[in-house]
């Protein structure tokens, strides 16, 4: 145990939550440091209970820590009122393990999971005591790298960061660090040392490519510097999931997050081809786990960690074809040890719905649905093959089986849609409630009755998808189609059983602009930051007029990035780095959707995205 | 079926920790120990855990005190062992003793608790408080308002201070405080007063507290004394009213 905190107790006992800032929890690891060569700070950029459930983090914390001469700590956001306490009190940001200064590491990884958190970025360098800007760094500051789904389109942060690493960092940590050692023995430049890890696989150092604009403000070149430097960085992909480092002894919060269980990844990847989803192309190709090998994860995670909880994850559990053998064997070995099991993400169907009976608590839980859009037109353009017969007859059997809440989730704003579309929400919501009615006769509801929340999010377009090329609608647009779905819901038959939720739409549009955003933001960002805007991807801390303000004060127009329409040979910025699919294919969706033809999945039929050169996974089941 | 009760410490960073957060620990501690613990029936079943007085956060204790219900177990030391072997530097269970059925739970079961209160390096107070505090307690009634569910209500807190020493050496005083279910002092409550008495403000978080240990009552021959919850042979005994 490190009984020397940063903070002395007067000042952890005036703060919220001093359990975020002390460390020290169970499978936490200390180290020597006199027998460590590489120090790696990893920052979650947001507050200790979302950044301790990510599982992007404990998969490489337990990885680096594996390696002797590497220890591996962890950073999160300070929050306000420790971010004001080291301001005022000058005290440098520390990492939890060894309470050491942050700058005085060789490494400082951030996970970079959604735009929102850029800001949060500029937060953890400037309390840390490290330049802001790349250029500006020495060897005196570590090393900066960014990884993790938003720096497949890293551009509107490439100032602030000396590396991206692209892809899943399983395969060319250990190679990097190998490099590091050398560099440092060699007594070689920061610069020169970034020269060569440009050469490494998956690895980008935007300053060593020059963007070049026409003159409609669309990228006209992005070129290396060097020759020897690659012209497009490929995506690093873990071939061999079931042989990767997976960490069965994950570190234990004090206090309760967001995610607080085991997390059993059981799959990366998706075979489903939904046309707005990001992750669903970024992880191409699905590849499972065995599932021998997820059981022994299962028991062992669960001995070395006391949870009352497992939890599987993927992006689609209902796709893993051993699904009921690892159902079966986690139901009977954690009914006896009083273990829950969590399953989100699962298609409603009659096998779901069995094990969900076994699981959990049927009147207290409650069936998800995400049909994404209220007809099946534009469920065939966001290629989402969910079917109103699907969800009919799930709920259904649902309700016979005593479930009584449904979720349904929406988006508003998808490209080619129309008031149908929206009016089709309150449609579905409707058509559920009467399912409920005609399931269940009066005598046998005892009091209850049925229970929906229907949900929309504002559909923001992303890299890498078929999308990317979609106007993105306005601030104005999405409000008025909110109050549509709203007004479409009040006036079904059933409406007094449907509660209506909407995002906030001024922080769906910023995020609009970082999604596909350019170089050119970097400068907002850093006047967004000095302007105190942090924490943006909490509702009540977003300030978006502040953040119109500094676009106007330099000179960047936001709706370049969002409404504008994007043409078939548009250069985009995230072009640099190949994701595993090809922008043929990615374009090719993109008619398909806008023509409302859906595309088979993986399973179904190879749409030749371009994943198959990985040699891995599901383009090779049954070959 | 067995009932034990565990002595544990709080020591270190840990003393951060709330203690519903010590409670969710012990769950989870239980459970990497594989300790046989007994559930409550129903549908999402709990374990069979009570503890004794929470502790304020960011005070230290060598005499914490928990009851568990096992199914099974080898011995009451192994049990102790087992969780020995995977507790965090800074809670180490010091004690166990096996109860009998009848013996009342942890909380209500308590009577006093006997505290070392310091003052924090840099929140010290700039007079001689030991000599004051000394005065202070010699006073005849000792009142003060103390917040309850309803409201406040008006308390003497000189009959809930059954003893006090002072060391000079470390500059500290050690109370031993009523802690029952009928009435406990809490000793920021007493140095709030005290301060007040010499119309002064007690600085936030000034008092670093350590709880040495927590006592019950028992008897003997009709002379009430208290003695640790554990008294694992030390035969430490405080007799009251004499």
């Amino acid at each position: 145990m490190n009984y020397n905190l940063a903070l002395n107790d007067e000042t952890l006992l005036s703060i919220e939550k001093p359990e975020r800032y002390i460390g020290n929890e169970v499978n936490s690891v200390v180290k020597d440091k006199s027998k460590i060569d590489i120090r790696f700070a990893f920052c979650f950029p947001d507050v200790y209970e979302i950044g301790m459930s990510h599982l992007g983090i404990q998969i490489l914390y337990g990885m680096f820590n594996s390696y002797e001469d590497v220890w591996c700590e962890r950073v999160y956001s300070p929050w306000l009122d420790m971010d004001k306490v080291l301001r005022e009190k000058n005290i440098p940001l520390f990492a939890l393990e060894s309470q050491d200064p942050v700058k005085n590491f060789d490494f400082l990884g951030f996970t970079i999971q959604y735009e929102m958190c850029y800001t949060n970025i500029l937060q953890v360098l400037d309390l840390s005591g490290i330049p802001l800007f790349s250029k500006d760094r020495t060897w005196d500051d570590p090393i900066v790298i960014g990884g993790g789904p938003c720096t497949y389109n890293p551009e509107p942060i490439t100032d602030f960061f000396d590396v991206f690493y692209i892809g899943e960092g399983e395969t060319q940590y250990r190679h990097i660090f190998d490099l590091y050692k050398q560099a440092k023995k060699d007594g070689i430049s920061r610069q020169e040392f970034l020269h060569i890890l440009a050469k490494v696989p998956g690895i980008y150092v935007p300053s060593l490519y020059e963007v070049t604009y026409k003159e409609d403000g669309t990228i006209k070149a992005m070129e290396p510097v060097f020759d020897d430097v690659p012209r497009q960085i490929d995506k690093e992909l873990c071939t061999e999931l079931s042989d990767a480092f997976y960490p069965t002894k994950p570190v234990v919060p004090y206090i309760k997050v967001t995610q607080d269980r085991v997390v059993l990844e059981v799959m990366r990847g998706c075979i489903r081809g939904c046309r707005f989803c990001q992750a669903g192309q970024l992880y191409k190709p699905l590849r499972e786990k065995d599932v021998e090998h997820l059981k022994k994860l299962a028991i062992e995670s669960l001995k070395n960690t006391g949870y009352e909880e497992i939890s599987l994850s993927s992006l689609s559990s209902s796709d893993y074809t051993q699904l009921p053998e690892l159902l079966d064997f986690l139901i009977e070995s954690c009914n006896s040890k009083k273990v829950n099991i969590s399953l989100p993400s699962l298609r409603i169907d009659a096998f779901s719905l069995d094990v969900m009976s076994k699981v959990q608590d049927v009147k207290k839980s409650s069936l998800t649905f995400a049909p994404e859009a209220g007809t099946q037109r534009m469920r065939d353009v966001i290629n989402k093959g969910l079917t109103e017969e699907d969800i009919l007859h799930g709920s259904h059997e649902a309700f016979l089986g005593g479930w009584n809440k449904v979720k349904l989730y929406f988006m508003l704003g998808l490209p080619t849609e129309t008031d149908e579309d929206i009016l089709g929400i309150g449609d579905i919501a409707n058509k559920v409630a009467v399912e409920y009615f005609e399931t269940v006769p009066k005598e046998k509801r005892n009091g209850r009755t049925i229970d929906i929340v229907a949900s929309t999010s504002f559909f923001v377009p992303k890299p890498f998808t078929p999308f990317q090329w979609a106007p993105m609608n306005t601030k104005e647009e999405f409000l008025d189609k909110a109050n549509k779905t709203r007004k479409g819901i009040m006036s079904q038959l059933n409406q007094k059983h449907i509660k209506y939720n909407w995002h906030e739409a001024d922080a769906s549009m910023m995020e609009g602009v970082l999604a596909r955003g350019d170089r050119r933001l970097n400068q907002v960002i850093l006047k967004a930051y000095e302007k105190g805007c942090i924490f943006d991807a909490w509702g009540e801390y977003f300030k978006f007029d502040v953040w119109m303000e500094c676009f106007k004060e330099c000179g960047v127009d936001p709706f370049f990035y969002t409404t504008r329409e994007r043409k078939d040979d548009e250069i985009f910025p995230w072009d640099i780095l190949n994701c595993g699919v090809s922008k043929k294919f990615l374009l090719r969706e993109w008619k398909n959707a806008l023509a409302g033809k859906p595309s088979s999945n993986c399973r179904s039929g190879c749409l030749g995205c371009g994943a198959g050169t990985y040699g891995v996974g599901v383009c090779f089941e049954g070959k | 079926m067995n009932k034990l009760r565990l002595k544990f410490s709080k020591n270190g960073p840990i003393k951060f920790i709330g203690h519903l957060d010590v409670m969710r620990y012990f769950q989870k501690a239980i459970r990497r120990a594989e300790i046989d613990i007994k559930y409550s029936e129903g549908f999402s079943p709990h374990q069979v855990i009570s503890f004794a007085q929470p502790l304020s956060v960011g005070a230290t204790s060598d005499g914490e005190y928990m009851d568990i219900t096992v199914n099974s177990m080898t011995s009451a030391n192994d049990v102790m062992d087992r969780l020995n072997s995977v507790m965090n530097e800074g809670i180490e269970i010091l004690a166990i003793e096996e109860l009998s059925d009848s013996s009342e739970k942890a909380m209500t079961a308590a009577y006093a608790a006997k505290y070392k209160i310091r003052f924090r390096e840099s929140l010290k107070p700039d007079f001689d408080w030991i000599s004051e505090f000394k005065a202070y307690l010699l006073k005849e009634t000792l009142p003060a308002m103390k917040k309850t569910k309803s409201g406040e209500k008006e308390i003497d807190m000189k009959p809930m201070i059954y003893d006090y020493s002072f060391s000079e050496e470390d500059e500290s005083v050690t109370l031993l405080l009523s802690m029952s279910s009928a009435s406990t002092l809490k000793p920021a409550l007493l140095f709030d007063y005290f301060f007040k008495s010499m119309d002064k403000e007690i600085p936030a978080n000034a008092l670093d507290i350590h709880r040495i240990d927590i006592y019950r009552l028992c008897s003997d021959d009709g002379k009430e004394y208290i003695e640790p919850f554990i008294t694992n042979g030390t035969n430490e005994r405080f007799y009251l009213n004499v």
